[in-house]
C-alpha cells in the first residue's frame, strides 16, 4: 500500500471511524512503524498484533476529536514497543551476546542495500521520528505527541536522523 | 530517487498473517464522548453545595422559646441525689418580652441554683443600678459588677449576684423585666445527698471522739496506747473540722444562688448577627460550611501534593530512560 494514497485517506480529527475501518486504514502504517521503531520485523508483528488488541480493548476511550486514530495507535505501539525494548534489553544482558538472524530485506520491500544498512546502523528512536513524519506522514505536533516531546525537538530530531541516514548511505556507495 | 522517496516506495506492507490476526478482533460498541471525568467532578461539586444547602437550611431554623424541662427538676423524682439539672439555653425572640422560666423549688430538698440571663435595655448604668437593688431588697447582694462603655460601642454591664434561695424565684422574675430578655440559662444542682453524707460522716467523727476520749480518761491505760489514741483523737477532732466547715458551705450554697447577669444596650445587639432572616442565615451557613469544605480540599490537596511531585518526577525519570533507550 502506498504511503501517499494512505495518508489521503487518513479520516479527519473528530469524525467517527468504525474500528474496522481503522483496522484497514492504519494497519500497514502501525507495521511500518513498528517495524522502523525495533528493527526486527517478525516483533513487528508481534507487537501491531499487540497494539490492535489493545486498540480494541480502548475503543471505547477513544476520542477522535483529541487525536487522529493513527496518532492514537502509534501512541499505543510505541508504550507496546518501549516494553518490548526493555524485556529485550534485559534478555540482551543475560544472553550476553547478541547475535540473531536478520532477514537481508528488513526495512523494506525492495530497498537498495546501503540504505537498509544505514537504516540498520541507526538508533532506533532515530528510525522512529523518519517512520513517523516520512513513511506514515504524521505531521509535526502529532509526531511529537506520540514521541512525548516538543515539536522543535522532534524536527530537530528528525533533521539529524535524516542527515546521519544521507550520510552513511553515501558512505556505503562510496 | 532521493532516500526518502526510496523509503517511501519501498515501505513495508504488513503480512497477511497479520491482515488476518487483527481482523477476529471486534470492538465493544462505543458510549459516546469521554464525559466520566466531567460528570464526576460535577456530581461532586452538586454534592458539596447540597450538603451545604442542607447543611445550611437545618442550622437557620427558628430558634425556640425561652424553655425549662420539668421533667429534669428533682420534684418529679428524676434524680434525687447531688445531680446537676441543666436548662437548654435559650433565646427570647427580639421583639416580645419573655419571662424567665424557673422550676418550682422542690419542698424539703436543699438545692442550689446558679443562673446565667442576658437583658436587653434602654440604659445600662440605670438598669444595673435597679439590679442590684433588687438583690438587696430579696435579701442577696452584689459579688462584682463590670460596667463598661466601650469607645463607639454601646455599653454592657456583668453582674455577679447572690439570691437567697427561697427569692431566686421573684429575683429572676424582676431582673428579666428590666428590659427584653434576650438569653437564659439554668442549672438546679441537688445538694440534698451530699448535706446527708456529710451528716453522716459528722455524727460518726462525734461518736468516734467521744469514745476515743472515754478511753483516755481510764488510768489504767498504757503510756504507749495512750499516745497512740491521742493521736487517734487529734486526727479525728481535725477530720471533724473539716465535715463541719463542709456542710456549712454545703448550706451556704443551698441557702444562696448565684446569678450571673449581662446588661447590654439595645444599639450593642442591635449589631449582632443574630438579626439575618432566615434566607440570610441559611446563606452565612451554607457560605461556612463551603469554607470548611474548602478548607479540607485544600488540606487534602497539601497533603497528595508530595505524592503528585514523586509521580511527576517518576514519569520524568520514566521518559528520559525510554529515550535513552531508544536512541542507543
Amino acid at each position: 500500500m502506498n504511503a501517499a494514497s494512505t495518508s489521503l485517506r487518513l479520516p479527519r480529527a473528530g469524525a467517527q471511524p468504525s474500528f474496522d475501518a481503522v483496522v484497514a486504514e492504519q494497519l500497514d502504517a502501525v507495521y511500518r512503524y513498528l517495524v522502523y521503531l525495533t528493527g526486527d520485523r517478525s516483533a513487528a508483528e508481534d507487537l501491531a498484533a499487540e497494539t490492535f488488541e489493545k486498540a480494541f480493548r480502548s475503543w471505547r476511550r477513544f476520542d477522535p476529536r483529541r487525536s487522529a486514530p493513527r496518532t492514537w495507535l502509534c501512541s499505543i505501539a510505541r508504550g507496546v514497543a518501549v516494553d518490548w525494548f526493555r524485556a529485550e534489553t534485559r534478555r540482551r544482558r543475560r544472553e550476553d551476546a547478541y547475535a540473531r538472524e536478520q532477514p537481508t530485506e528488513l526495512f523494506g520491500d525492495g530497498l537498495p542495500g546501503p540504505v537498509e544498512a544505514a537504516l540498520r546502523a541507526l538508533a532506533p528512536g532515530e528510525r522512529e521520528v523518519i517512520a513517523l513524519r516520512v513513511l506514515l506522514d504524521l505531521d509535526g505536533p502529532s509526531a511529537a505527541r506520540v514521541l512525548g516531546i516538543s515539536q522543535t525537538a522532534c524536527s530537530t530530531r528528525l533533521s539529524r536522523a535524516l542527515k546521519r541516514l544521507e550520510e552513511m548511505t553515501n558512505d556505503v556507495d562510496d | 530517487m532521493s532516500t526518502i522517496d526510496l523509503l517511501r516506495a519501498h515501505a513495508p506492507a504488513a503480512p497477511e498473517e497479520l491482515h488476518r490476526r487483527v481482523s477476529l478482533l471486534r470492538p465493544a460498541p462505543r458510549r459516546g464522548p469521554r464525559l466520566r471525568p466531567v460528570l464526576v467532578l460535577a456530581a461532586a461539586a452538586a454534592i458539596a453545595v447540597l450538603a451545604a444547602v442542607v447543611h445550611g437550611f437545618s442550622t437557620s431554623a427558628p430558634t425556640a422559646q425561652p424553655q425549662t424541662k420539668q421533667t429534669l427538676t428533682p420534684e418529679n423524682g428524676a434524680a434525687a441525689s447531688g445531680s446537676v439539672h441543666s436548662f437548654a439555653p435559650a433565646k427570647a425572640p427580639d421583639t416580645a418580652r419573655a419571662a424567665v422560666a424557673v422550676p418550682a423549688p422542690a419542698p424539703g430538698r436543699l438545692q442550689h441554683t446558679d443562673a446565667s440571663i442576658r437583658v436587653r435595655v434602654d440604659d445600662v448604668g440605670n438598669a444595673t443600678t435597679r439590679a442590684t437593688r433588687i438583690a438587696t431588697e430579696l435579701g442577696g447582694y452584689a459579688q462584682s459588677v463590670r460596667y463598661r462603655t466601650p469607645q463607639n460601642r454601646a455599653a454592657v454591664s456583668y453582674i455577679e449576684l447572690r439570691i437567697p434561695a427561697q427569692n431566686v424565684k421573684r429575683a429572676l422574675a424582676q431582673l428579666g423585666g428590666l428590659g427584653t430578655l434576650v438569653s437564659q440559662q439554668l442549672s438546679i444542682e441537688d445538694l440534698t445527698s451530699t448535706l446527708e453524707r456529710q451528716s453522716a460522716q459528722i455524727a460518726q467523727l462525734r461518736r468516734r471522739i467521744a469514745a476515743l476520749q472515754a478511753a483516755l480518761r481510764d488510768p489504767s491505760l498504757p503510756d504507749a496506747q495512750r499516745v497512740l489514741l491521742q493521736i487517734k483523737l487529734a486526727e479525728s477532732k481535725r477530720a471533724l473540722a473539716q465535715r463541719l466547715h463542709g456542710r456549712k458551705a454545703t448550706l451556704s450554697a443551698g441557702a444562696t444562688s448565684r446569678v450571673s447577669l449581662v446588661l447590654e444596650n439595645r444599639k450593642h445587639a442591635a449589631a449582632a448577627p443574630h438579626h439575618r432572616g432566615r434566607v440570610g442565615r441559611m446563606l452565612h451557613s451554607a457560605v461556612g460550611f463551603l469554607a470548611i469544605e474548602g478548607t479540607v480540599l485544600l488540606f487534602a490537596l497539601i497533603v497528595a501534593s508530595p505524592f503528585a511531585i514523586a509521580l511527576t518526577l517518576l514519569w520524568l525519570w520514566r521518559r528520559r530512560a525510554v529515550d535513552r533507550l531508544l536512541m542507543e
